[in-house]
């Protein structure tokens, strides 16, 4: 149960994710599921949903972090174009991992959320593009989703209000780029992932030109409670303005990785020595990846930092998805850049050039740095072929491209050096 | 307005202009490769980058539109690097062959290494090389050069509309590929080569074979098509490299027929010397022997004229100056497909430019197969369909358009009368009428339910009708568009203002052709007839190919079968086997000349490209025959010439005089007193009507001649004859050889079938085994043979 009482939260996503056979429609509805949604349908109107959206500060959990409430209030209405709501359940940024324990073990809370938000947007059609990896995950959301239709949760008029909303499963292709939102539009439109230029942004021209609002899992299944406690409730948790809990994807070399709720504002150490079992070699980091892998490292320096989306920009890198990879002194910083640098090279979409030509380009020459064969200006090479993609392109993947480079050069560079010959004198 | 700071300078731009269009307004140079202005924006090269004051990064100009007191930044050292990154990413799998590749000297990628460039490349990988693909018979394809500005692949999509180069695979294996091989289908595929920024998609025909610094560029005008699009023949000595689009002109994209035909101007169906006829063969002779022989057929005889649509302004002067000296009483044919020769209220020629067409609330197209015919109108009508804009087509084939139209309807030729009806009582149902109109549809028996698309989209603020052949052929044709004519005034399009009322000619200068010969015009039909009558002593040919074109190939060969022909032309067709004297003249691209193209629109040829035989231009020869026929030379020069081409085109005279060329458009002929009622149409029984499709590559004694556009033909040919399968079921007829019965007796076809095809009508491709039924009506089928 979640308590009233914001300082006693302990969770709200994953509040109910332990109960045996909680993706059962039965079983959900016993643990408290739809229970608010009658008085949502029938006694909220969408100006107080939007309201109390707003006063809650959630933050997108995706990774950018935009302020939900925010996003929904530029959604124009009345154009005479049809409204559509998209849950991005692609996560596909490496580290993260959250968002498919909450489809796996609590569709219902997911779906709950999405009518709520269908709701207040005015939605007739909303859609789930789950990660096409994730079998499981879309069969179970399947099953939920019949089961919500059967009980009328879902389909014509809802629980016998004027409201009807369907809801559709699709699964994308094995694209990374598809969790960026207009690429994510543009799959479901049936055509290749490939990021759209903005403006216009997807609230005013996505789906097939229609306003569009694309939400992650995580944001989505926190409405409910949202809306039962209230959004003031929800705002006195975690810290000002990084309000609510947070799931955060621990990986990496920790003595127990695997998702923590917790309030937002809650420090980096707190989170691997109290949660997640302390680190497997020392007592420090060697580097963390805070965000996802597209986020830039932070050190032991930092190590005391407050996860919030506000400390971690200050600290030059952000929160992203909340995906933590954490690197101890073993850790081989120069391999992992490597890899990820392969993981960008493949996984980028091709349209603008810096990205095209620039993951390929840094993904060949840390090869050959770690294979001990770097030429003199390797780093001058590196250095500019990740900085001057960073920024310059339609979506941000290049950016994350650029991170793990950026941070090695920065904060390793001797591990560069070290596979660089110079030439004989 | 907007207002924004470029470079510290103050500009003032409608709202929603990108940056980068205000920078090119403003003549303000920002590097770019994937921008187009005809063309989407894609964002993706990333090369117009520009500073924002307040933005912590770059921004794509392209695709970033300005906003009030924005201040933008073109050039700073910060931009410099990052145009030189952009280079070097772009450079580092582009293989370093500009000394073989076409493109260079005109190439945005070899410009820009200039400017941003690094004299040597960080990078010491292996590069990239790229399977080409097949793009059709005019593009060649070294995709290795690709930079992956998808400039083609919204090119295909959006003007072309067959969508059919697409893009494989992501990061740097990303590449620009066909799905099927030969796919290319567009009439427009040759403007690809232009449309890459790069080597990667190279014009065929002129691959390997120049380079752009060795080319002469000569200023002309298309005369393919009545579009009469601006061309610069781009020649090497007296050979013809290439025909590109003329920057700024009108249309910035030129059809395949009209780039490619160049090869004819050196085929060997061109008349290059005068030649008489010696026992069974043509003999190549000298300028005096041919006229003097000319006159021998000529002088003191009836004749007929027939000529081709296709000369220019002083041209036809110099014909009628001929037809006044010499035969006063001559009849002359500039059309080979009209059969109804009485005045029509509105006459050939486009009242409205194609940018008012495409801007136009409403469009109807009506019996036209405008992708073949007019393949840039097309292109302006798809574009029209892609900012919702409505387009309806109503006529007996719908295929080949490229384009999701609004609304369509099938009909057959003989429905048009019951479509007017029908559309004539929608507008009336609406509060619309004129007056008529009531005894019009009194006239009219049946109704047919696509009248009421058109009716409907009358009542639009704008509307433009484009009327294509299966109406300006039709035998009750100037009837049918009178009922027309009847519609757009009763609706409001006829006003000065806001006139829609198109009908598409024959070809070029049809507004010129109607004021030089109005008064002495008769069908091509008419004239063969006469002459197979014994009516005619001979006839003179100026340019046509009656036989090759047209509705009356059956009729010329009468005609010629009774009387002698004399060929006046830049290249022949399949009627020169009967001509007894050929006397060349020289081809459009040899002249300096005027041409009025469809709308009305002025465009003079300069600078000639040299000729290469004994051809004179067409007014010299003309003059040559009047001195030769015994008459005072009206004409001795141009100016001269121009002054009595005044007196027929007082308009362009004044145009002329005040300096106004540019700006001039010639009116398009009306006749408020022609009105007639339709003919009565037979009870529908189970003959098929006969129509014959118009293909771009096969239409014209030039593109005959082109051995590029006749290899394209064939990779788009049909079926020679077309039915819909419905038409054979009702008849209880399978698919395959089956009888024609029609006034040229029984004929054996092999008959195919497609659905996009009206039913009850038989389409028949010209040129084809079927051509002499072009000038049927009706004609029935049956079972094959016995």
């Amino acid at each position: 149960m979640i308590s009233a009482d914001p300082s006693k939260v302990t969770a709200i996503c994953f509040d109910r994710i332990h109960h045996p056979n909680q993706h059962k429609l039965e079983v959900a509805r016993a643990n408290g599921a739809y229970k608010l949604l009658p008085k949502v349908l029938k006694e909220f109107s969408s100006e107080k949903i939007i309201e109390e959206v707003k006063t809650a500060g959630i933050r997108g959990r995706g990774g950018a972090g935009f302020p939900t409430g925010l996003k929904w209030s530029f959604v124009p209405r009345n154009t005479g174009k049809p409204i559509y709501l998209m849950c991005n359940a692609d996560e596909g940024e490496p580290g993260t991992f959250k968002d498919r324990d909450i489809m796996r073990f609590d569709p219902h809370l997911l779906i709950e959320g999405m009518i709520m938000a269908g709701f207040a947007l005015g939605v007739r059609d909303a859609y789930i593009y789950i990660r096409g990896e994730f079998l499981h995950e879309a069969n179970v959301l399947n099953a939920a989703i019949e089961e919500a239709y059967a009980a009328n949760l879902l389909g014509e008029h809802i629980l016998g209000t004027d409201f009807s909303m369907n809801l559709t499963v699709h699964r994308g292709a094995g694209a990374y780029i598809c969790g960026e939102e207009t690429a994510l539009i543009e799959s479901v439109e049936g055509k290749a992932g490939r990021p759209r230029f903005k403006p216009p942004f997807p609230a005013v021209e996505g789906f097939y030109r229609c306003p569009t609002v694309v939400n992650n899992v995580e944001t989505l299944s926190t409405i409910p409670a949202i809306l039962e406690f209230g959004g003031a409730w929800h705002a006195s948790i975690g810290v000002a303005n990084n309000t609510g809990m947070k799931i955060f994807s621990v990986s990496g070399q920790v003595n127990k990785p695997g998702n923590y709720e917790v309030p937002l504002g809650t420090s980096l150490k707190t989170l691997i020595e109290e949660h997640c079992g302390g680190l497997q070699h020392g007592s420090l980091p060697k580097a963390v990846i805070p965000g996802g892998s597209s986020s830039p490292w932070l050190t032991a320096e930092h190590y005391d930092i407050p996860l919030t989306f506000d400390d971690l920009a200050k600290a030059g890198s952000m929160l992203g998805s909340g995906a933590i990879i954490v690197m101890d002194e073993t850790a081989d910083v120069l391999a992992v850049t490597r890899r990820l640098a392969h993981f960008y090279a493949h996984e980028s979409c091709g349209q603008c050039t810096p990205c095209r030509e620039g993951t390929g380009w840094l993904e060949r020459v840390l090869v050959r740095i770690e294979n001990g064969q770097g030429l003199p200006g390797d780093i001058a090479v590196l250095e500019d072929a990740a900085q001057y993609m960073a920024g310059r392109t339609i979506c941000a993947l290049a950016d994350g491209a650029a991170a793990p480079v950026m941070s090695l050069i920065k904060h390793f560079p001797e591990a560069v050096r070290a596979g660089i010959v110079e030439k004989a004198a | 307005m907007t207002t924004l700071f470029i470079n510290d300078v103050e500009v003032t731009v409608a709202p929603g202009t990108s940056i980068l269009e205000a920078c090119r307004e403003q003549e303000v140079s920002v590097p770019y490769f994937c921008y187009h202005p005809e063309l989407s924006v894609a964002a993706n090269c990333r090369m117009c980058l520009v500073e924002i004051e307040g933005w912590n990064k770059p921004a794509a100009s392209c695709c970033t539109p300005v906003a009030e007191g924005m201040k933008v930044t073109t050039q700073s050292e910060s931009l410099d690097k990052d145009h030189k990154m952009t280079m070097e990413y772009l450079l580092i799998n582009h293989p370093l062959d500009c000394p073989v590749c076409d493109q260079g000297g005109e190439c945005k990628l070899q410009d820009y290494a200039v400017d941003y460039g690094a004299s040597k490349g960080r990078y010491s990988e292996g590069k990239r090389a790229v399977n080409n693909y097949e793009l059709g018979p005019f593009v060649t394809t070294a995709m290795t050069r690709c930079i992956h500005c998808t400039r083609c692949v919204r090119f295909a999509d959006e003007i072309a509309g067959t969508g059919d180069i697409g893009v494989l695979n992501r990061g740097d294996h990303m590449s620009i590929a066909g799905i099927v091989d030969e796919c290319l289908s567009s009439e427009l595929s040759g403007n690809l080569p232009d449309v890459c920024p790069v080597g990667a998609l190279l014009d065929g025909p002129s691959h390997d074979v120049s380079r752009p610094w060795e080319l002469t560029r000569h200023k002309s005008t298309c005369t393919q098509c009545p579009n009469g699009c601006d061309i610069e023949i781009e020649s090497r000595g007296d050979e013809v490299i290439r025909i590109q689009p003329v920057e700024n002109s009108p249309e910035p994209w030129l059809c395949d027929r009209g780039r490619y035909v160049y090869d004819a101007f050196r085929s060997e169906n061109r008349i290059l010397t005068p030649c008489v006829r010696q026992d069974d063969g043509m003999q190549d002779s000298d300028w005096d022997d041919a006229v003097q022989r000319a006159v021998e057929q000529l002088s003191g005889k009836r004749i007929g004229m027939v000529i081709s649509p296709f000369w220019s302004v002083e041209g036809y002067t110099a014909i009628r100056l001929l037809r006044d000296t010499a035969f006063p009483d001559a009849q002359v044919a500039f059309d080979l497909h009209r059969r109804d020769m009485r005045p029509f209220a509105f006459e050939e020629g486009f009242v409205q430019t194609t940018q008012q067409i495409e801007d136009a609330d409403e469009v109807v197209v009506l019996g036209c197969d405008l992708r073949q015919r007019l393949p840039l109108m097309m292109q302006r009508l798809r574009k029209r369909l892609g900012n919702d804009k409505p387009v309806t087509r109503i006529g007996s084939m719908n295929y080949r358009s490229n384009a999701d139209l609004s609304s369509e309807a099938l009909i057959r030729p003989r429905d048009w009368s019951a479509v007017i009806a029908r559309a004539m009582q929608q507008v009336m149902d609406l509060g619309k009428s004129a007056a008529g109109m009531k005894e019009w549809i009194a006239a009219v028996e049946d109704r047919h339910e696509a009248g009421k698309l058109l009716g409907d989209a009358l009542m639009a603020g704008s509307c433009s009708l484009i009327v294509g052949e299966e109406i300006r052929c039709h035998p009750d044709a100037a009837a049918l568009i009178h009922g027309l004519d009847l519609l757009m005034r009763g609706c409001g399009h006829a006003e000065a203002d806001a006139d829609g009322r198109n009908l598409v000619p024959e070809g070029m200068n049809a507004q010129v052709l109607s004021a030089v010969f109005g008064d002495v015009r008769s069908s091509a039909g008419d004239i063969f007839d006469a002459a197979a009558k014994g009516e005619l002593d001979a006839i003179l040919l100026v340019g046509s190919d009656p036989i090759g074109d047209g509705l009356f190939p059956v009729q010329a060969r009468k005609a010629l079968d009774n009387v002698p022909l004399v060929q006046v032309g830049a290249i022949t067709g399949q009627i020169s086997g009967g001509a007894q004297v050929m006397l060349p003249a020289s081809a459009y691209s040899e002249i300096e000349g005027t041409f009025i193209n469809m709308e009305g629109r002025v465009r003079v040829a300069t600078n000639p490209i040299a000729t290469i035989g004994e051809q004179r231009p067409l007014w010299k020869v003309m003059m040559r025959l009047v001195q030769a026929l015994g008459h005072a030379v009206p004409v001795v020069n141009i100016e001269e010439l121009r002054q009595q081409s005044i007196g027929f085109l007082p308009d362009l005279g004044q145009a002329w005089q005040s300096d106004a060329i540019d700006s001039f458009m010639m009116a398009t002929p009306r006749h408020a007193k022609a009105a007639y009622l339709p003919a009565a149409v037979a009870a529908d029984d189970k003959s098929l009507d006969v129509v014959s499709r118009y293909s771009l590559y096969r239409e014209g004694m030039w593109a005959r001649a082109s051995a590029l556009l006749s290899h394209a033909g064939v990779l788009h040919a049909l079926d020679d004859v077309l039915v819909h399968p419905d038409t054979l079921q009702t008849l209880g007829l399978q698919q395959g050889m089956l009888t024609v019965v029609s006034e040229q007796g029984e004929q054996q076809f092999n008959i195919g079938t497609r659905d996009d095809v009206s039913p009850g009508v038989l389409f028949i491709a010209k040129h084809s085994v079927a051509g002499d039924l072009s000038n049927s009506v009706r004609i029935s089928l049956r079972g094959g043979a016995a």
